[in-house]
């Protein structure tokens, strides 16, 4: 078969060979025949008769090469490329729908591939796993999530019966500065085998090694990723010896690593990587690298060769139980209650492959893409029974063409086979067109991706795994839309297409309506998706985050990461604030200690002492600490109670907050709606803290992490903490884009080095976090209308057929005397019949695609009926719209005409 | 005496059989075809083309143009080394063939 196909590609030089051949052969015989007496043109004749016709040995030949198959099939493919030219207005709408579908689902394909699918660029990827706690860890932390601590992921990595090794990593920010200005950026801390165990080498200097130090702080150095040196250090070669400067800590560069590694989180691209031992410098204030009780690090293994997932997991179990028991007994293991040990040793490890390692961005684009890559394969199956309804309505016109062939001998196979291939051929062109429109597409998509997603993470060009994709993607939806004619020509009488007159053929209307109906389920299905996502983003944006929003401007500093320590760092805060307020420009102003609507959150458990003392759960109640004037900043309702005043002012010497404020939601939930004025908490769980705190004020419900969820909330006031940082919110008079440099030489006043981070009006900070939200609801619903679009250019399609072919019978009814209104109804009856059946089979897909989509829709529901009656209302109206048309057509036929056409 | 038609797919082995000797080009072959043949079997000089090129395709033959004995340049034919196999497993796959279809002759005429 391969052979067979090089053939075709050098059929030209095969001919010429063969041509050689036999005229040797030719002369050869004419002259021995000459020499045994005959004359020149009997010669000539005999030996031609004797070999049996050149022209016929060439045939067999070539079928030889080719075979048979393969011949048919180029000869097919030049018939459909003549056939094409010639209706060029077929060809173009064709190629279109074709283009639309394979270009949009090529476009996403890229980005579930490169998100979801892709494996890291390291040595045997597909042993890479993920290790998780699953379980009470007793641990505080911070980070994402699948967190554990460093000492653990130390003694996983000597379990060598199962793994060649285990590694750990968190992703920072960091100030990093090359000799200039400093600038944020992401780092990857990590242990010192990280690199051994993924299997990447440096392409300058080296890469941390298990050599390396690993005590705390005995070891500054740093490997650099191979964009920061291309882009901030010019490839330098020297690059190795020189000195970076992280949070204002020299570390020495060793090396850069490969050009094709770029961490294992797709979303993050970090500049630089940190050895653990050198975290305290990364993460100011950090000291807890050897405490086995913080969790902030994903711990990643390659497993030995040939060891199963389940076997590593089962086969640590031993180890890890007799783990917990030593921990418990550890000098430090916090006092727990008998509940919480008994999670606390019920542990266990979870292990998952992670060839593609592990990636927030994944985890938060997961569904989001899924349902997208769902909507578009729709989409291309519109496209595909829209060339399909083509092809027929085509096939028709082409009656006589094919009733003669087949009266002079085609098998119908044969003729099926010619419509695939003009089908293939179609969508060949059309995957072409695709490919070369998915890199816009692809560029328009990652712009919807959540901001913060590093630009270099994600690739716009065409790889082979696209191409594969998109040829896969072609070759389907060419046969998809040949099907239904191929299916058609193979049932056709013979008979019954000879004795018809042109014009007259009745080909394949059932077909095409059948066509026309699964059009329209799609298109419900499709329209259902869009409008239940634009009403999740109608519905979040008329919630609001429970603040107001406008002339309002929030950036990030923290004074740790430029070489201020704590009690410095405070004075400075202070100092910023000072000035903010006192500046012309400000209305008010306020500072945070944790951003809003960015996903995160402080959480830790509370322990409230009410009716009786108990604790909440680690992650349910969101904290945070304010400055006085954050509440009138945000424009959020102190409902009960007071605001921070100078009487939570500590004494010196004092530690901890006096007082806190929660929101309307905490005292739901833990206050039972008592008045929760005057109620003690305490930060943490367990019997040794004390909760000294006490609620001051209930402020209103408002949003902190993201728009969808209503939390429980308790803030603290900002400067009775030891805050060397936060995030400020200023209310600006006017439009805050136009103050933007004014505060930035506020800040540059107070220091020219401090960075700013995260610096935008907070109307963006609340677009930016609705932005799968955004995603989805826009390209759902473009790619609905499309769907939408399709499906009516179908069923006007398939009506106009149908009148066409039925206008003697209608022209006969109007001259016996019916109404122009009954032949209306006589097409639309037709047309309605395929909107509702068309309905009728989309709702099961309808439901199926709620069950999809549930987790991403907010205050309704998959099969609210609201949503699903307009759609309906529209879908119907336009499928009525679409016919109406042809049916005024049909109404004004001329019965005499009618009758004379023939 | 009247020569019968080859028997389906004992042309291949023919050809196989020939030109394991020496390589040979078309034109040769036919004429060894006819020489062994001359008063058994009828072989048509216009089904040896298309048998070439499917040994060729197959990997049994390979083909070379070569100065042939009247001095122009011709295809030559000549059997690789899965041929020499391939020919082998005919010889004795017609052999034993024969050998059973005499024993049932034998069988038939006691």
């Amino acid at each position: 078969m391969i052979t067979q196909l090089a053939n075709w590609f050098r059929r030209k030089k095969l001919e010429t060979g063969l041509e050689r051949e036999l005229h040797y052969h030719l002369d050869r015989r004419i002259t021995d025949l000459e020499r045994s007496g005959l004359p020149t043109a009997e010669a000539r004749r005999q030996a031609l008769l004797e070999l049996g016709g050149i022209a016929q040995i060439e045939e067999e030949v070539r079928d030889v090469w080719l075979t048979r198959w393969l011949r048919d099939f180029t000869y097919d493919l030049r018939l459909s490329t003549r056939s094409f030219l010639r209706i060029p207005s077929f060809s173009i709408t064709a190629v279109l729908s074709l283009v639309l579908g394979i270009g949009a689902t090529t476009a996403i394909y890229s980005l579930v591939d490169q998100v979801l699918l892709h494996a890291l660029p390291v040595r045997q990827p597909e042993r890479l796993v993920l290790i998780d706690w699953h379980g009470d860890q007793v641990a505080n932390g911070f980070g994402s999530w699948n967190l554990m601590s460093y000492p653990i992921c130390r003694d996983l990595d000597k379990q060598k019966q199962f793994f060649e090794g285990v590694f750990c990593r968190a992703l920072t920010t960091v100030n990093l500065s090359t000799g200039g200005d400093y600038r944020p950026a992401a780092a990857e801390i990590v242990s010192n085998n990280y690199f051994q165990v993924l299997g990447v080498g440096p392409v300058v200097g080296r890469v941390l090694t298990n050599d390396d130090d690993g005590t705390p702080n005995a070891n500054p150095v740093a490997v650099l990723s191979y964009d920061f040196w291309e882009t901030q250090l010019g490839r330098a070669p020297d690059v190795v010896g020189r000195k970076v400067l992280v949070n204002r800590h020299p570390l020495t560069i060793i090396g850069v690593a490969a050009s094709t590694f770029k961490g294992i989180d797709v979303g993050e691209v970090p500049s630089i990587w940190i050895p653990a031992s050198m975290s305290a410098q990364a993460i100011p204030g950090f000291n807890d690298l050897l405490d086995r009780r913080t969790r902030w690090m994903q711990v990643l293994g390659r497993l030995n060769q040939g060891v199963k997932v389940q076997e590593a997991a089962a086969g640590l179990q031993p180890w890890f139980k007799a783990m917990l028991q030593e921990d418990m007994r550890r000098a430090g293991f916090p006092v727990i209650t008998p509940e919480r040990r008994r999670e606390f040793l019920n542990s266990s490890l979870v292990l998952t492959a992670a060839p593609q390692g592990h990636s927030s961005l994944r985890r938060r684009l997961l569904e989001p893409l899924w349902v997208l890559f769902a909507v578009t394969a729709l989409l291309l199956g519109l496209a595909c029974l829209n060339v399909s309804g083509l092809f027929l309505a085509r096939g028709s016109a082409r009656d006589r063409e094919i009733g003669t062939r087949l009266a002079l001998g085609a098998s119908r196979g044969r003729l099926a086979r010619q419509l695939l291939a003009e089908s293939v051929l179609i969508a060949f062109v059309g995957g072409l067109l695709g490919i070369a429109v998915a890199p816009v597409a692809v560029r328009t998509l990652i712009a919807f991706l959540p901001p913060g997603t590093a630009p270099t993470a994600l690739h716009v060009g065409v790889d082979s795994r696209l191409l594969l994709f998109a040829f896969l993607a072609s070759v389907a939806a060419g046969l998809l839309s040949g099907l239904a004619p191929a299916w058609q020509a193979g049932r056709r009488s013979l008979m019954s297409s000879l004795r018809e007159r042109g014009g007259t053929a009745f080909g394949g209307v059932r077909l095409r309506k059948i066509i026309v109906t699964a059009q329209i389920a799609l298109t419900l299905t499709l329209v259902v998706g869009a409008a239940l996502f634009l009403r999740t983003l109608d519905a979040l944006m008329a919630k609001g985050p429970g603040f107001i929003t406008s002339s309002l401007v929030s950036f990030g500093i923290d004074s740790q990461r430029s070489g201020y320590s704590p009690a410095e760092g405070n004075r400075l805060i202070r100092r910023i604030d000072e000035a903010i307020r006192q500046s012309p420009i400000t209305e008010v102003s306020a500072i945070a200690q944790v951003p809003l609507l960015t996903g995160g959150s402080w959480n830790d458990p509370m322990t409230i002492l009410a009716d009786k003392r108990f604790s909440t759960n680690r992650d349910d109640v969101n904290l945070n600490a304010v400055t006085l004037g954050f509440f009138q900043t945000m424009g959020i309702k102190i409902i009960e109670g007071r605001n921070f005043d100078e009487r939570d002012v500590r004494a010196a010497g004092e530690k901890g907050w006096r007082s806190a404020i929660v929101n309307e939601a905490f005292v739901r939930r833990y206050l039972g709606g008592r008045s929760p004025l005057g109620v003690r908490i305490g930060e943490g769980s367990g019997p040794d803290v004390k909760p000294n705190i006490e609620i001051v004020g209930v402020m209103s419900n408002f949003s902190y992490r993201g728009l969808r969820e209503d939390s429980e909330q308790a803030y603290f006031p900002f400067f009775e903490g030891e805050a060397a940082g936060g995030t400020f919110y200023v209310r600006v008079r006017g439009t805050p884009q136009s103050f933007l440099p004014s505060l930035r030489e506020i800040v540059h006043s107070a220091d020219p080095t401090l960075p700013m981070t995260d610096f935008r009006t907070v109307d963006e900070q609340v677009d930016r976090s609705l932005n799968s939200e955004h995603m989805l609801a826009t390209l759902s619903s473009s790619f609905s209308a499309l769907a939408l679009l399709l499906s009516l250019v179908g069923l006007y399609g398939v009506m106009s057929f149908v009148v066409t072919q039925r206008t003697r019978e209608i022209g006969i009814r109007l001259a016996l005397g019916a109404t122009r209104w009954s032949a209306i109804w006589l097409v639309l009856r037709d047309a309605l019949a395929m909107i509702l059946s068309g309905i009728g089979i989309g709702l099961p897909f309808v439901w199926a695609l709620g069950r999809l989509v549930e987790s991403q829709l907010y205050e309704v529901k998959p099969s609210d009926p609201l949503v699903i009656a307009l759609t309906i209302l529209v879908l119907g109206s336009a499928g009525l719209g679409a016919a109406l048309i042809p049916a005024h057509r049909a109404s004004g036929i001329n019965p005499t005409d009618a009758l004379r056409v023939e | 005496m009247k020569r019968f038609p080859i028997p389906q797919g004992t042309l291949d082995m023919l050809i196989l059989q020939i030109v394991s000797l020496e390589p040979l080009h078309g034109y040769g072959i036919a004429q060894r075809v006819d020489q062994i043949s001359r008063s058994v079997v009828q072989v048509n000089q216009g089904s040896l083309y298309p048998a070439l090129h499917r040994l060729e395709l197959k990997g049994w033959l390979k083909a070379e143009w070569k100065e042939s004995e009247t001095g122009r340049e011709a295809k030559f034919y000549s059997l690789t080394a899965s041929g020499r196999k391939q020919l082998a497993a005919e010889k004795h796959g017609w052999a034993r063939l024969a050998s059973a279809v005499q024993l049932i002759f034998d069988e038939g005429a006691r």
